[in-house]
């Protein structure tokens, strides 16, 4: 059966399947979204988290590194942070993984366990490793090491200090130069600090201490015994630090923290959206990144014309009675070299290079680029290094705190994601009243204990 | 013989032009389905081979996962209230704007335009919306002197924010009631009105049987969709406050990105589907007492 078609259709059919044809000659004539500047080289394929003004701070480093030498060319690739992890183990799954990946999510040991990643103590000489095990901070190696094999190098380690507002401590007649020398002490100034408006409601906060994770260390507990390798999930020290972190939120009101809370812009959106730049808070515990985007945002109002003199300090969480000093979380952005990378050699190299383990003077400037904390004392000893600490002076206190033993990364356990999300939500149901902090801490024993005999079931790794 | 192969030919042109349909199916639908029972009686974590496991998976699942029933009557809440509501409010709106107003069509395209954001985005300006100190809808409460709740924050108001959500996506059935409301004969109304019978009567022994066959078939894809729910509470609050809006889907996710335990997985994606059988079953079945085809 045969229609008469209007002379339009064809015409319009024509039009169409001529743009089709163009449109899908044009995707094959467009260029190769990533261009390599030494097309010669060997490609060593990074792939990173980092996006924006971070994002050019990696690719600095890597072009530093290509210009320094001839083999290799490192080809960065900023992947969405929420989709990286998938495409990691999708890749090396199919058996074109990335050489080397920059990450900061607690994957260590679950991907060591699945044998995904390259021992990189086996990449190094004997004396290497010797020396690394001798410098490298004790965090760095609690980070990066699981059941004794070097997985992952970090490149900057986060730590948490307090940050105070020199301006409101003054004004509620307390001296900045005296800050407090005891945890008790400093809720006591938290309390003075605290501003409500006529209906009651917070309009600034003292001081609110955050997370069981960073504050279990604080009072001599922690979730891992790094000595004998064992959790240590409920133990009285644990159970202290979550009263503490309750009783704190309940004084306040848990409906007025949320409230305040939720009322703040996101801090993830960028420095000047920081609650604390923006005082709300007059204390308020942070990572040492703050620092150095303070100092851009400084430098930015200023480049801009506008008046900049936010004041601020920075000293570490003094610890209640019998609690440990410099302690408290930490993780880190670490490097890994995923098993199957075919430039498994240049990617360690790279890695010598940015973490430092080679030349550690040179690699101090990655570090004061990203405003990072050093993997060794070698690192912040070097030049580069302590004039960016002079020009930072609030940079020392974090500085200070990464000799110690006392920083405690997510427990290496192969099962670490799930066990992280499991001390989030003892948190969370101690924080908001729902469970004692007695009961949190069994619930997460429980928990813990009943997926462990389950992965002893199906016969996983249970450490 | 030459008429076979000439439709033979004419078959294997078919087959030829939707074959990248097809295979698109085979390969990332229908493979991975069939994929999934097996991977469900194993312990695999995507890199290594799965290892058989027996029905160790589902027996943990429903003896021993708290969250996993959890998660369950989150789930079972949603679906409750949220499917309910979608039809009273979408058949609510369509009966609204199929009134013969100036510029009618306005107003219906304002009242389609949410349904097709992409969930993510909507879910993004809700967190806004429902912020406890500045958001929109607690700016309005105050106004009354009411001290609107920590929506997204408060265990207790958590899933009702969703639900609440949900109803901001109603265009997309309002515009099939419409659909079907413009379908009704309008020779039964008159026959109605003749007879006497007021709006309430019409409505109610016209309009709304009338629309059953629509109504039934937004109550099966809205029965389906809603034990899907994932990108909502994935964006808004990751399943907290303490698991209040733990959905279903959303814990299958953890278990299997998360936690690399793709067979576990794979057990709760059966479980769902039997649930989601069961319930599309009972639905159908149903059906002939409520639905009127009219004739």
């Amino acid at each position: 059966m045969e229609t008469k078609s209007s002379p339009w259709k064809k015409i319009a059919a024509i039009i169409a399947a001529i743009l089709l044809i163009t449109g899908i000659a044009l995707i094959f004539m467009l260029p190769a979204p990533q261009t390599r500047h030494y097309p010669k080289r060997i490609e060593v394929r990074f792939w990173h988290m980092w996006t924006g003004e971070w994002a050019s701070v990696v690719d600095n480093i890597a072009q530093e590194y290509n210009r320094n030498q001839t083999k290799y060319e490192v080809v960065p690739l900023s992947v969405p942070s929420s989709a990286a992890d998938t495409k990691f183990l999708l890749a090396v799954s199919g058996g074109n993984p990335p050489d080397l990946m920059a990450q900061w999510n607690p994957v260590i040991p679950s991907w060591a366990d699945k044998k995904l990643l390259t021992p990189l103590d086996e990449m190094m000489t004997p004396a290497e490793w010797k020396e690394f095990q001798n410098t490298a901070y004790p965090v760095a190696k609690k980070i990066g090491i699981y059941k004794g094999k070097l997985y992952g190098v970090t490149t900057g380690t986060n730590v948490w200090a307090l940050y105070y507002n020199p301006k409101h401590l003054r004004e509620a007649g307390l001296d900045p130069n005296k800050f407090p020398k005891t945890l008790e002490e400093l809720m006591k100034w938290g309390d003075k600090l605290n501003r409500y408006d006529k209906r009651g409601n917070l309009v600034r906060m003292g001081f609110l201490p955050g997370w069981l994770a960073e504050y279990a260390p604080i009072f001599d507990g922690g979730f891992y015994d790094f000595k004998s390798n064992k959790l240590t999930l409920n133990s009285p020290q644990n159970l202290r630090a979550l009263t503490f972190l309750v009783d704190a939120r309940k004084k306040i009101g848990y409906n007025n923290v949320v409230r305040f809370e939720s009322g703040l812009l996101s801090s993830s959106n960028g420095s000047g959206d920081w609650p604390f730049i923006k005082d709300f808070y007059s204390i308020a515990l942070d990572g040492q990144w703050r620092v150095e985007e303070i100092r851009k945002l400084a430098e930015d109002t200023k480049k801009n014309g506008g008046p900049w003199d936010f004041e601020y300090g920075t000293a570490p969480v003094p610890p209640p009675t019998g609690g440990k000093s410099a302690a408290g979380f930490a993780d880190g952005n670490f490097l890994v070299i995923p098993r199957g990378a075919k430039q498994a050699r240049g990617a360690w190299e790279f890695i010598k290079f940015w973490s430092g383990i080679e030349k550690p003077e040179r690699a101090a400037k990655f570090y004061t680029w990203g405003g990072w904390m050093p993997i060794n004392a070698k690192v912040a000893n070097a030049p580069a290094y302590q004039k960016y600490v002079r020009e930072n002076p609030q940079f020392k206190t974090f500085l200070d705190l990464m000799p110690s033993e006392n920083l405690e990364p997510s427990p290496p356990v192969s099962y670490q994601i799930f066990l992280v999300d499991r001390i989030g939500r003892t948190d969370d149901f101690a924080t908001r009243g729902s469970l004692t902090p007695e009961q949190a801490l069994k619930t997460l024993e429980h928990d813990i204990a009943a997926e462990q005999a389950r992965r002893k079931e199906y016969r996983y790794d249970v450490n | 013989m030459k008429k076979r192969s000439a439709k033979t030919i004419r078959n294997l042109t078919g087959y030829a032009f939707i074959a990248p349909w097809l295979i698109g199916f085979l390969v990332f639908t229908a493979g991975p389905f069939i994929a999934s029972i097996f991977l469900s009686f194993t312990r695999y974590d995507i890199i290594s081979t799965p290892v058989w496991v027996g029905a160790a998976n589902y027996k943990e699942l429903l003896t021993g996962d708290p969250i996993f029933w959890k998660s369950l009557l989150v789930t079972f809440k949603y679906a409750a209230v949220a499917i309910p509501s979608g039809i009273i409010a979408g058949v609510a709106l369509a009966l609204l704007l199929n009134m013969e107003l100036k510029g009618i069509s306005v107003y219906r395209t304002i009242f389609f335009i949410p349904s097709i954001v992409p969930v993510v985005a909507t879910s993004v300006v809700f967190v806004w919306i429902l912020n406890p100190n500045s958001g929109l809808v607690n700016s309005i409460l105050l106004r009354f002197g009411i001290m609107g709740p920590n929506w997204l924050q408060d265990k207790n108001w958590a899933l009702w924010s969703l639900i609440f959500m949900s109803l901001w996506g109603v265009g997309g059935s309002m515009i099939i009631y419409l659909a079907g409301l413009k379908d009704i004969p309008i020779q039964l109304y008159e026959a109605a009105m003749i007879d006497g019978a007021n709006a309430w009567q019409r409505a109610r022994h016209i309009t709304i049987p009338m629309l059953t066959p629509i109504i039934f078939f937004n109550l099966v894809m809205g029965t389906i969709g809603a034990f899907g729910t994932f990108t909502q509470a994935f964006v808004m609050t990751q399943g907290g406050p303490e698991d209040s809006t733990m959905f279903y889907s959303l814990y299958l996710f953890n278990r299997a990105w998360r936690y690399l335990d793709m067979g576990y997985a794979s057990a709760m994606a059966w479980i769902l589907f039997v649930i989601i059988m069961i319930f599309t079953g009972i639905i159908m079945k149903s059906h002939r007492k409520w639905v009127h085809y009219g004739n």
